[in-house]
Parts: C-alpha cells; sequence; structure tokens
C-alpha cells in the first residue's frame, strides 16, 4: 500500500470514528469536552481549526466535532435532533433549513452575551431572528454582494456609475451602444442572480415573507416579483446580458470581466480573491462596487454575507462552557488571530488582520445604505438557488413568459416545501 | 440563348420592373430622408436654440439675482434676519435650493450659517480672479451634485464669515427640466456640457451618468477620429453645429450651441426616428400607400396573369382531354395499335385501348409487361430485342412485318410494326405503330383465291367444253346412229324396238344434261329465287323416299333414313329446292355406291340461335366409291368430275353438286364432304328454316293412347322414335325383333295393360313385322291397332298384311305428324270410305279428248302420235288465243284436258290459261290445264302453277310422266267431279 493510500485510509478511519462517537459532552480529567456539529468542508476551514485550536491550547477543553458530508449533513443532523442527540455547538446557517432544527426549544438566545456590540450592524442582523433575537455568533468569513463594475471602461467612455435604478438602465443601454456586455450573466452554474433581485421585496417585508412561507401568498401575488421578472426578460431583450447570454458559466466570469467584454456583474467581493484570474486587459484594481439593481430597490441593493453561526444547545449540560466558548471565539485577539490574512468582510468591529477589499472599502457609505441580509435564499421556505436559476434561464432564452416565469418559481419553490406534489 | 431568352422573358420583365421599382424608390426615399433630415434639422435647431436662449436667461437672471443680492447685504447686512428672510423669500419665487457665501480660500458656508465643503472645480480660483460669474457642477457631501450660480463680490463678511463672492445652488432634476423639451416623443436628451465634454447637467429623468459625452461619442457612436476632433474643436471655439451619428445602433441627430456663458456647451441627442418622428410618418405613410398600391397593382396583374393562365391550362387541359378522347376514339375506330416506349428501359409508356379488342389482350396487362403480346404472336417475336431499337437512329424509323391471332377468337391479323426514334418532350422515347394489313392480307388472299378459282373456272368449263362435246356427241351419236339403224330395219320390229330403246335413253341422257347445264347457268346468273312457304318435312321425306328408295333397290342397296330428336315437322322454306338438293346428294349416293352398299339418310336438328327458327342438319353417308382429297377441295366446282374407271362409267354432267352448293348458299346454309376413296363419302347440308307460328298440337294422343309398342331390328331407331314421342306424353317400348314384339304385347294383354298401338318394322331378322303382327292378333285379338313401319313400298304386301291383321303402314322415317295421320282413321268409329281404286293404267288416256296449243307444228304432230297411240285424240291450237276460243266455243265436258304450250304467239300459255279460268266457262276451273314447255326449271313449274295451271310437263314430253300426270289429273277430277255429285 502505497504512502498516499495509506495517509487516505488512515484519514477515512478516524473520521468515522470520530462520526460513530457520542455526541454527549463529557468531562475529563484535564478538562471538558463539548461536541460541535457541522458541515464537514466548514470545519475545516481554516480559521475554524485555528480557533479550536487556540480554544482547547488555552482552555484545556477539548473539542469533539460531529461533521457530515454536505450533501448529508441537513439529513443526517436532523436525524440526530430527533432523536435528541444535540451538540453543544450546532454550526448552521441562518436560512429556512434552520427550521427543522426547532431553534426556539433547543438553542439559546445571545442577546445579552459581551460580545453582542463588537458585531458589526451586518453581521448582527443576520443573526437576529424575526423577533429581534440573536441566534448565533457568526464566526465566519463574509462578504458583500453588489454589482462590481468596471470603473476604467466606465470612465475611459465617459460614463458614470449609477445610483437608481433609471440610472442603471440608461447606463446599461449606454454601455450596449458602445458595443460592450454590459452585464455578464452567466447561465449554468452560476444560480445566485436571482437572489440579489428577491432580497430587497422580501428583507424589506417581513409581514410579505411570513404570508409566503405560510404559503397565504405566491410570487404571482406580489407584483414586485413580477417587476422583477419582467425587468430581467427586458435586459435580455435589450442585449444587457449580451448577444447570447447563458452559454457561459461560472469559469467564464472571470475572463468576461478581465478582458472587458463584460462591465458588470452581480457577485460578492472575495470572488476577486478566490476565482478572479486576471489574464486579460483588466485586474481587481479596475473594478469598483455599485448596488444592484433589479428593479426592486430604487437605490438598489448589496446583499450580505451568509453567515455560519455557533448556536449553543441551551439544554446542554455544559451551556456555560459552551457559552464560554463563544466568548472566547468573540475575542478580537482570537478572532484576528483566526482570520489573519482571510479575505473577508468583518463580522467584527474590532476585526483588523482580515483582508478587506478595497471595492468594499470605497464603497461603504453605500453599502451602509443599501445592504440587505440574504434573505431570499436564506429565508423563502423551498427557496433552491437552482430552480430560480432554472426558471430565469428558461425566461432569458425564451422558452418561457414573464408570467410563465413566475409560475414556474412558485411552483418549483411549493414543490420543495412540499406544497405541490 | 433566343430561345431561353423568348422563354424567361416574363420573368426577365418581371425582374427589371421590380429592380427598377425598387432603384426608383430607394432614390425617392434617399431623397425624401434627406429633405426630411434637413427639416429635421432645422426644427431641432429651431427648438434647442430656443432651450438655449431661455437658459442663458435663466443663468444671467440667476447672476443678476446675485448681483442684486450684493446691494442688499450692503444694505442690510446689519439688520438681523432681514437678509435671511429677504433669500428665503428668493428662494420661494426663485426655486434655487440654497443660498451660499463663498470666501476666496474655498469656505462655503450657507446663510444659516452652516459651513458646507464644495468642490467648485479647476476654474473657481481663475474665475474669481478674473471677477467672472460662475456656473459650476458642485460635488457636495454625501456624493450629491448641485449647480452652482456664482458671482464674485467686494470682500465682505456676514456674520464674521468673510465672503468673496454669493452663490445659489439648483438641485440638479430641477434645473433639468428647465432644459427639457417635450418634443421627440420624449426621447431627447440634453446635457450641458464643457467644452472637454464634461457633462454638467443632463435632463435625465433619475440621474445622470454621463460624465463626458465627448467620451461617450468616442466609445458609443460610428465617428470617426476625425469628425471628433471637429467636434471637439467647435466646442473649443464656441461653435455650433449638427450632426448625424449611429449609437447603439441607432441613427441620432447631435446638436450643440454654445450657451453664451464661458465654455459651456448646449448638446442634444435625439434619435433620428424621433426628430423626423413626423416626415417618417408620413414617409411610413407614403411607403405604405405605395406598398399597398404596388400589392394591389401587383395582385391584380398576377390575378388576371393567373386568372390567363388557369383558362389556358382549363383550355388546354380540355383540349387535352378532347385529344386524348378523340385519339381513343380514333384508335378504337381504327385497327392500328400505338405504343409508346421509353428509350431507356423500354417501359410501356402508352398502349392503345384497341389492343384488347384487336388482338384480346388487355393494354392494362401490355402496360405492365409487353412480352404478353408474344403470346398472340404468330410468326414473329413482337418484343424487339434492345439491339434492334438501338441500331435505329434518333428521328429514324424501321420496318417490320408481323402476323397476330386474337387471344379469344384465334382470327390472325397481319401488320406492319413500324418504330419511329424520336424526342417526346425532350424525353427519349420509341413510338411503334402496328399498323393493320389485315384486310389487305385478306384482299390479296380473296384475289388469289379468286384468281385461283377463276383459273380453275376457266379449267373446268375448257374441261366441260370437252366433256361436253363427248357427252353431247355421245348420246347424240346413239341417237343418229340408231336412228339410220331405225330406217334401214324398219321392217324387223324387234330390233326397231331396241333401236328406239337405245335412242329414247340416249335421249333421256341428253335431256338431263341439258337440264343441268340450263340449271346451272341460272343459278349463277342470279335468276334464281326461293319461293318460301309452309311445307311438311315428313312429307318431304317420305317423297325422298318414294323416289330414291326404288332405286337403291334396285341396286339391292341398304337406304334407310334417320331421324334424330324431334325435328319440326311443320316449316318454312323452299320445299323444292330442298326437294333438289336432297335428291341431288342422296341419287349421287346411290349411284357412286356399288351394288349391296349402304346408303343412310339422316335428319336432325340442331342448336338454333332463336327460338322461332329450326336448324336442320341432313347428312347423306355411303360407303361407296368416295373421293380423293384432292377432288374434295373442287366436289362443288362446276364442271369438275373426278376421273378414274369408275366414273367414267358413270354418267353424269358435274354439274349436279355445284348446283347443289349454290341452292345450299342460296338458302343461307352450309355444305361440306368428309370422303375417303373406296369407303364411302359423307355430305352434310346444315339449313335454317322459319317456324310457323303455331306447331300442332300432339295432345290428343293423350286421350287415345296411352302406350304403345315399337319393334325394329334397328335400336337407333327405336330409341329415335322414343325420342319423338317423348314429347307427346306416351309411354313408348321397344324390342328389337319380331317375337319379342308378340311376347311383349302378350304379356301386357295378359296384365290387362294392353298397348294401345304396336308399331312393327316390316323387315326384321327371324320373325318380320307381318309374322308378327298375326301372331299377336292370333293370341291377343283385333282391339290393338298395329302399324307396319317400312321404308319399302309395301304394295306388294299389302293384302297379306292386312290379312295378317295389320291396319295400316308407315313410311320409314318415323315423323309424328305422320304416326298421327296415319293412326287417326283408326280412331275413327266410322270405317274411312274404302280408297277408290286408280284407274288402270292402259286405259287411262283411252278415248280421251284433249285441246292441245302448239305453235310448233312438228311438235304437235309427236303429241298428237303419242296421243293416238294411246288411244286418245286431239284438237290443236296454233296458239293461246286460238286455245281459248276453242275452249269457250266446245260444249263442258268436250275436252278432258288441255295440254298448253308456255311459249306462243299472239297470246301464250299463262295467259291462255288466266284468260280459260276467267272465261266463265262451265268447266273453266275444273278443266285440267297441263303446261307443256322447255322452260322446265322449277320456277317454270311454279310460274304454271301460280298461272292456274294443274301440272307442269317438261318437253320433250316423257310419254310415261305425261302418262301419270294425266293419269293423276283425271283421277283428282273424278274424285271432285263425285263429290260435286254427292253435293
Amino acid at each position: 500500500m502505497s504512502k498516499r493510500r495509506l495517509s487516505v485510509f488512515l484519514a477515512l478511519a478516524a473520521l468515522f470514528l470520530t462520526s460513530c462517537s457520542p455526541s454527549q459532552s463529557s468531562s475529563g480529567a484535564d478538562g471538558v469536552t463539548l461536541t460541535m456539529m457541522g458541515r464537514k468542508s466548514d470545519l475545516e476551514k481554516s480559521y475554524m481549526t485555528a480557533v479550536i485550536d487556540r480554544y482547547e491550547a488555552a482552555t484545556g477543553n477539548r473539542l469533539e466535532l460531529i461533521s457530515y458530508e454536505d450533501a448529508e449533513f441537513e439529513a443526517e443532523a436532523a436525524q440526530r435532533f430527533a432523536m435528541g442527540d444535540v451538540p453543544d455547538i450546532f454550526l448552521h446557517f441562518h436560512n429556512a433549513d434552520l427550521a427543522a432544527f426547532d431553534v426556539a426549544g433547543n438553542f439559546r438566545y445571545l442577546d445579552d452575551e459581551s460580545w453582542v456590540d463588537d458585531l458589526t450592524d451586518s453581521a448582527r442582523s443576520y443573526c437576529t431572528d424575526s423577533d429581534g433575537h440573536l441566534l448565533g455568533l457568526p464566526f465566519w468569513e463574509s462578504s458583500v454582494s453588489g454589482c462590481y463594475y468596471n470603473k476604467t471602461l466606465l470612465d475611459s467612455m465617459g460614463l458614470s456609475p449609477a445610483t437608481t435604478q433609471t440610472e442603471f438602465d440608461t447606463l446599461c443601454q449606454a454601455l450596449a451602444d458602445t458595443g460592450y456586455t454590459p452585464i455578464c450573466w452567466p447561465g449554468d452554474g452560476c444560480t445566485w442572480m436571482g437572489q440579489f433581485g428577491l432580497d430587497p421585496i422580501f428583507a424589506d417585508d417581513p409581514a410579505l415573507l411570513q404570508r409566503l412561507n405560510a404559503n397565504e401568498i405566491t410570487y404571482a401575488d406580489i407584483p414586485a416579483v413580477r417587476d422583477m421578472v419582467q425587468w430581467i426578460a427586458d435586459a435580455a431583450d435589450n442585449g444587457w446580458f449580451g448577444s447570447v447570454p447563458l452559454q457561459t458559466g461560472w469559469d467564464d466570469i472571470g475572463p468576461a470581466l478581465s478582458s472587458g467584454d463584460a462591465v458588470m456583474t452581480f457577485i460578492w467581493d472575495t470572488w476577486f480573491s478566490t476565482d478572479f484570474h486576471p489574464d486579460g486587459t483588466y485586474t481587481p484594481d479596475d473594478f469598483a462596487l455599485m448596488p444592484i439593481f433589479m428593479n426592486t430597490a430604487a437605490g438598489g441593493t448589496y446583499e450580505g454575507g451568509n453567515l455560519n453561526m455557533m448556536m449553543v444547545n441551551k439544554n446542554s449540560a455544559h451551556l456555560q462552557d459552551a457559552l464560554d466558548l463563544l466568548a472566547f471565539c468573540a475575542d478580537s485577539e482570537n478572532y484576528n488571530t483566526a482570520f489573519d490574512g482571510i479575505s473577508t468582510v468583518s463580522c467584527f468591529k474590532g476585526q483588523t488582520t482580515n483582508i478587506q477589499s478595497r471595492m468594499v472599502t470605497d464603497a461603504q457609505s453605500s453599502i451602509a445604505k443599501n445592504e440587505r441580509v440574504s434573505t431570499a435564499a436564506s429565508r423563502i421556505v423551498g427557496y433552491s438557488a437552482d430552480d430560480v436559476a432554472s426558471a430565469l434561464n428558461d425566461l432569458i432564452s425564451g422558452r418561457t413568459d414573464v408570467d410563465g416565469c413566475v409560475a414556474l418559481l412558485d411552483r418549483y419553490r411549493m414543490t420543495n416545501a412540499g406544497w405541490l406534489q | 440563348m433566343k430561345r431561353w431568352f423568348k422563354k424567361n422573358f416574363p420573368w426577365l420583365l418581371l425582374s427589371v420592373v421590380s429592380v427598377a421599382a425598387i432603384l426608383i424608390g430607394a432614390v425617392y426615399f434617399r431623397f425624401v430622408s434627406q429633405r426630411t433630415f434637413a427639416d429635421s434639422a432645422v426644427h431641432l435647431q429651431e427648438i434647442y436654440g430656443q432651450v438655449d436662449r431661455s437658459f442663458t436667461a435663466f443663468i444671467t437672471r440667476s447672476w443678476s439675482f446675485l448681483g442684486g443680492c450684493e446691494d442688499y447685504f450692503d444694505l442690510a447686512r446689519e439688520r438681523d434676519g432681514v437678509v435671511e428672510k429677504y433669500i428665503k423669500n428668493r428662494q420661494q419665487t426663485w426655486g434655487f435650493t440654497d443660498f451660499y457665501l463663498l470666501s476666496r480660500d474655498g469656505a462655503v458656508e450657507t446663510l444659516d450659517g452652516v459651513e458646507t465643503p464644495m468642490d467648485l472645480g479647476e476654474d473657481w480660483d481663475r474665475l474669481m480672479d478674473e471677477g467672472e460669474q460662475i456656473m459650476a457642477v458642485a460635488s457636495l457631501p454625501e456624493g450629491q451634485t448641485a449647480a452652482v450660480f456664482a458671482v464674485p463680490v467686494q470682500h465682505s463678511a456676514f456674520r464674521d464669515f468673510a465672503y468673496d463672492a454669493l452663490a445659489i445652488s439648483y438641485n440638479n432634476a430641477d434645473l433639468a427640466r428647465s432644459l427639457n423639451v417635450d418634443a421627440f416623443a420624449g426621447r431627447a436628451r440634453c446635457f450641458v456640457i464643457h467644452k472637454d465634454g464634461r457633462v454638467l447637467l443632463s435632463t435625465q429623468t433619475g440621474g445622470n451618468v454621463f460624465k463626458n459625452y465627448l467620451s461617450y461619442l468616442q466609445a458609443a457612436s460610428d465617428l470617426d477620429e476625425e469628425a471628433l476632433e471637429g467636434i471637439q474643436n467647435d466646442w473649443r471655439n464656441g461653435l455650433s453645429g449638427l450632426l448625424q451619428c449611429d449609437i447603439g445602433g441607432e441613427s441620432h441627430c447631435i446638436l450643440y450651441l454654445p450657451l453664451g456663458y464661458q465654455d459651456y456647451i448646449l448638446l442634444s441627442a435625439v434619435p433620428q426616428n424621433a426628430v423626423s418622428a413626423g416626415y417618417l410618418s408620413i414617409q411610413r405613410t407614403t411607403i405604405i400607400a405605395l406598398a399597398v398600391l404596388f400589392l394591389l397593382v401587383g395582385a391584380t396583374v398576377l390575378t388576371f396573369i393567373f386568372w390567363r393562365n388557369q383558362r389556358q391550362s382549363r383550355r388546354d387541359r380540355t383540349e387535352l382531354r378532347y385529344r386524348e378522347r378523340m385519339f381513343d376514339v380514333l384508335s378504337n375506330s381504327v385497327d392500328h395499335i400505338f405504343i409508346m416506349l421509353s428509350a431507356d428501359d423500354h417501359a410501356v409508356d402508352y398502349i392503345s385501348p384497341n389492343l384488347e379488342r384487336l388482338l384480346g389482350i388487355p393494354a392494362k396487362e401490355a402496360r405492365q409487361d409487353l412480352r404478353v403480346l408474344e403470346k398472340c404472336s404468330v410468326d414473329y417475336d413482337v418484343v424487339i430485342p434492345k439491339e434492334d431499337l438501338a441500331a435505329i437512329p434518333l428521328n429514324g424509323s424501321r420496318h417490320w412485318e408481323c402476323a397476330y391471332r386474337h387471344q379469344l377468337t384465334g382470327e390472325p391479323r397481319w401488320y406492319r410494326m413500324t418504330v419511329y426514334h424520336m424526342m417526346v418532350q425532350d424525353v427519349e422515347k420509341y413510338v411503334i405503330v402496328l399498323s393493320d394489313r389485315t384486310q389487305d392480307q385478306q384482299i390479296n388472299r380473296q384475289l388469289q383465291e379468286a384468281l385461283d378459282a377463276a383459273r380453275s373456272a376457266n379449267e373446268a368449263k375448257s374441261n366441260f367444253l370437252s366433256n361436253m362435246s363427248h357427252d353431247i356427241r355421245t348420246p347424240m351419236n346413239a341417237i343418229v346412229g340408231f336412228s339410220t339403224l331405225l330406217e334401214k330395219y324398219a321392217d324387223q320390229p324387234d330390233r326397231v324396238r331396241e333401236y328406239a330403246r337405245k335412242i329414247t335413253a340416249s335421249s333421256h341422257h341428253l335431256l338431263s344434261l341439258i337440264n343441268d347445264v340450263l340449271d346451272m347457268s341460272k343459278i349463277e346468273s342470279g335468276k334464281t329465287s326461293l319461293n318460301v312457304d309452309e311445307f311438311s318435312l315428313p312429307e318431304l321425306l317420305e317423297e325422298l323416299n318414294i323416289i330414291l328408295a326404288p332405286q337403291a333397290r334396285a341396286k339391292e342397296q341398304s337406304f334407310t333414313f334417320h331421324v334424330q330428336g324431334a325435328p319440326p315437322e311443320q316449316i318454312l322454306g323452299d320445299k323444292l329446292r330442298l326437294n333438289q338438293i336432297l335428291i341431288n346428294l342422296l341419287s349421287n349416293a346411290i349411284k357412286y355406291t356399288p351394288e349391296g352398299g349402304k346408303i343412310e339418310f339422316l335428319v336432325s336438328e340442331i342448336e338454333s340461335s332463336a327460338s322461332q327458327f329450326a336448324k336442320l342438319r341432313f347428312v347423306v353417308r355411303d360407303n361407296g366409291i368416295g373421293m380423293s382429297e384432292q377432288f374434295q377441295q373442287n366436289v362443288f366446282v362446276p364442271f369438275c368430275r373426278e376421273i378414274n374407271s369408275v366414273t367414267n362409267s358413270i354418267q353424269g354432267t358435274g354439274l349436279g353438286m355445284a348446283i347443289t352448293k349454290n341452292l345450299v348458299d342460296l338458302m343461307g346454309g352450309v355444305i361440306w364432304v368428309e370422303s375417303q376413296p373406296g369407303q364411302g363419302s359423307t355430305f352434310t347440308v346444315e339449313l335454317t328454316f322459319a317456324l310457323p307460328e303455331q306447331q300442332e298440337s300432339a295432345c290428343w294422343f293423350q286421350q287415345r293412347i296411352g302406350r304403345m309398342l315399337v319393334a325394329d331390328d334397328e335400336e337407333d331407331i327405336c330409341r329415335d322414335i322414343m325420342e319423338l314421342m317423348k314429347d307427346t306424353g306416351v309411354e313408348t317400348s321397344y324390342v328389337t325383333d319380331g317375337a319379342a314384339a308378340v311376347q311383349a304385347a302378350v304379356q301386357a294383354h295378359a296384365q290387362g295393360k294392353d298397348f294401345n298401338v304396336i308399331l312393327l318394322d316390316w323387315k326384321m331378322p327371324g320373325m318380320d313385322g307381318v309374322e308378327a303382327a298375326g301372331a299377336i292378333r292370333q293370341q291377343i285379338g283385333h282391339d290393338v291397332p298395329i302399324l307396319v313401319l317400312t321404308s319399302y313400298d309395301w304394295s306388294d304386301i299389302e293384302t297379306e298384311a292386312r290379312q295378317a291383321g295389320i291396319n295400316a303402314f308407315m313410311p320409314k322415317p318415323f315423323f309424328v305428324s305422320t304416326f298421327r295421320h296415319t293412326l287417326a282413321p283408326l280412331f275413327v268409329e266410322s270405317a274411312p270410305p274404302a280408297e277408290a281404286a286408280p284407274p288402270e293404267k292402259d286405259d287411262l288416256l283411252d278415248g280421251r279428248l284433249f285441246l292441245v296449243a302448239e305453235d310448233n307444228e312438228l311438235n304437235a304432230e309427236i303429241l298428237a302420235e303419242v296421243l293416238d297411240i294411246e288411244g286418245a285424240r286431239c284438237d290443236l291450237a296454233v296458239n293461246g288465243r286460238q286455245a281459248v276460243d276453242m275452249f269457250l266455243d266446245a260444249e263442258p265436258g268436250h275436252y278432258d284436258m288441255i295440254l298448253m304450250d308456255v311459249q306462243m304467239p299472239v297470246m301464250n300459255g299463262y295467259e291462255a290459261t288466266r284468260a280459260i279460268r276467267a272465261s266463265g266457262h262451265l268447266q273453266a276451273e275444273t278443266i285440267p290445264i297441263v303446261a307443256m314447255t322447255a322452260n322446265s326449271f322449277a320456277e317454270d313449274v311454279r310460274n304454271a302453277l301460280d298461272a292456274g295451271m294443274d301440272g307442269h310437263l317438261a318437253k320433250p314430253i316423257d310419254i310415261d310422266a305425261m302418262r301419270e300426270l294425266i293419269g293423276r289429273l283425271l283421277h283428282e277430277r273424278g274424285e271432285a267431279a263425285g263429290k260435286e255429285r254427292a253435293l
């Protein structure tokens, strides 16, 4: 057996033993062992391992990680919760799937913790439920999704970034007039576009979201949804997504922006450090950030990052130890150490070692005014980014019209929610 | 080329007209567009000239207001709140956003004392130094921009803020409204730009994304560097301009006018179609109208062309149908066959429908595979080998002669096949014409046959003349020779009688020869006609039997009549001619059959096509000398006789069969012969006779006769009788010898089922008919009538037979009608009166007085001598008139008979007879009148009878025939006289 095979075998064996160990925390002679459950890939993030190592070293306690492959996580975790096997700390995004874990019954609200005021408004908002309770500690890398545009190109064409939907439409048309593709709207594999337009609709009107999730209304009952879909259809018709949209994919966004073929796209800042490989004319330095305009917010919108929250089992035997762990993580020295050199938007006000995007910094005032919590993807029951992308692709490619697209969005959503067969 | 041009001329013309129309349209619309643009440009310049003046007035007023404010500040700066109030008041009036105090060092403060950071651009310092009025777009906190108007003032202070200029700001959107125009459907975009292209103000609703319009034009328009440089130069030099360019694929009018302040320029960009909307609307309407007009005209023309083509097409189709129909009719009415083959694969493209009529092969079948014609090919393979077809050059032809036989009828047809190799509608074809030559062939054949016949006839006539010379000379030689000897030996009675007998025989032969020649001559000349009347077939056969049976008996020949089936007994026809035909055949059979031979005469009815006709077949069969096959071909040719040792010894003219054949033809029948030399001949005649409307019913038989017995040693005759009796309802049994007849009669009697009648053949082996009759009478008595059936003269046995108990005699062959007539007297209760015995032959003419009308003295003398020999006397008249007179002058009963020559001077025999019959003399209707004429044909006999005569004697007078006829007539007259007396 080669070394490589041996190492893989040992890793799998260790993983198996870890997964099969009891989730109940225990106290050892040297400290407490806390259980932490989450996605395998999430728990393997460098800042997570860094802070865990630092915690174990500092306290003598031990963290027992219960991880599942991403695809299996929701089902496996829900099953363990159903059996009463709730970990001390549960790592989960604040999204619709969280409802399966009886948040009110299992987790402690953290409104009164000492570190709460150190959270940025965006992060705190993300972690707060509709009743205003803070559900977890956002110890996670974050980003700002918005309309990233090639400022160099715009300047060369005598054009300014838009501040209103009207200006954005004018800008798109002016860019189209120049022969450029105004917006890089990739098709396959780029599933996030729709949620940026939906965010303002439901973030600005929580009651609407509540009625939608209660299956009292549908997208078709919400004019703003149709407005958004109509705008996308018009944009496609006007050629703002290029003459041949949807034939590109995730991998084509970078080249399109780098070459200057496309001027703008709706994406997040960290993408420029992780996936934008400037091999063309333009580099990240040429880009700037303005709000996303999809006809659902007059001044545009930014979407805040989706954050993994550390939630504490309020019924845990080691409740205090778990709360202490969160406090340890929220300590500025610890989080600055963990996020040192990580490209992310800050979740803590005292966060200084992370690498913050210049584009985000330059647009700070606009972001502060127009940022919204990721609402559509996280909070709409039955929301599937893939399904939304599929429906919008059908619209852009002409396979359906506006009303048909809205109907598709509803059907997918309601099917996922179990309201339709 | 010329042909192509002619063929495609309509399309070429259409293409040229279309291209011309398009070019004219293009020129027209280009002209209109240019005019439209020129007019639009003027329109645009007028509108934006007004906007320019309006905006210039606005900023001038703003600066004037600020200038006025300086004075007001000087007056009221010390008065608390007055300046603020005034400015607020003005703000409401003028609509500006804010009022600022500006210091030379760039500090800006509102009237309320709020310090406001404001970027007034790079020209600020220069303008302040130069004391120029200022208009700038200032960047305000939080990214806001505003249009700022400022005027330098004397350095002063207000509320401790030292200022060097006063300014007011306008919200960009508010200010843009003053630049906006309602024209151009809201699609006009208006900017106030700096000479370097920077945009200060925009009419864009909702904000402005255009930062530098020159850069934008450079990126988005189709203006080249030179044009852009020209624009920039205009802007730098404060010049106005109007240009047309393409932005984003849409034509735009770009108009720029200097604002009249510093280097600012009023620029408007309007889509061309918005500028020219009105004109374009007219143009569009014009285009639509022209297009509609063009389409209407085009549609009308196309409709007309289509209609004309349709009409022409209909005509063509109709004509084609007519042609096809005519061709079908033509091909059906002629006997030529037309075939068209594909030159490539020899597939049949067309075949005329008359193929089935002419050759019995359906055209459809031949169309699928022409090789079906091989079936009816007689002497030629109709499927022309490919190499033969390929050898025919294009536009060439080749001929073949061929013959076919109709598949159904077997009728042969001859054709001349001509194959044409040609192009049919640009496709290579073989056209085959089968020209019917059947008629030609038949004519040729008939001509050949006629030629052969003529040759044969000529040869026959030559032979005849040769024969006649011999045949005539032979009896003449005998007559002359024996006449000489008669003179020489007149004193020797035995020799005289012997010579006279030989002279008489030779004379009869010579007379027969002459009769045949004349008869033949008359038939051939077409002067012979048929006398159709109803007659009894049994009677005819009985007469034949009476005439011919003695001849056969003289040669000890078996002469039998058979009637097969049930031929009708009463028929319509010329009995005389039929008699002549059958006598010829039967007498020939007797003549050419050696002694002891056998002659059969069969009569039968064969199937007839119509119920009112009967088709009878007469067969005369003998086992005589027969004929060679070669002679059979000429047996019906006149004057032909087979030359051999046997025939040479038999007298004949060679005309009998020819006369027979001609008579059969005349009666619409057929005759043929089958013969083998030495084995005999069979002549068959088939004739069709009309039937009388009603045949006599035989139902009376059913009332009197239920059962009958037939005895004949020839079983065929028995079966024939049974067949004939089948329809009568009489139960008929038969036996084949006399003893069996006796046994059957006795047995029936013992059972109480006597036969109602017994029919016995006379000549049967063992017990003959007479003997059998005697035996029957002895055993069962005399109640059952017994008849003897015989083909012989029964007079010799009549007495013996009647004594044996035979009630009556019947001639063979058996006919129901004869049977019925024979039986009738037997079932009558009162016995018929005894038949008067004919007068003794020797006393017949003795004492009779004849009136003889004869113009020829020699004939009259001979006749007088003959009558004298017979004991009769005669008075002679030399013509018809004299005869009539002599008759009328005579007392009734004076003359016993009139012998009337026909051809006489003054009055011929026919006229004289009619005169006598019509004279009113007491004997006018009853006195027998007999024609004596050399005209011995049947017509002559008929004419004589028609004239009222009672009989006919041919010259030269045969004494025996005359005696027989006179005897019969006198006998009949005696019966009639008896009846008259009885009445």
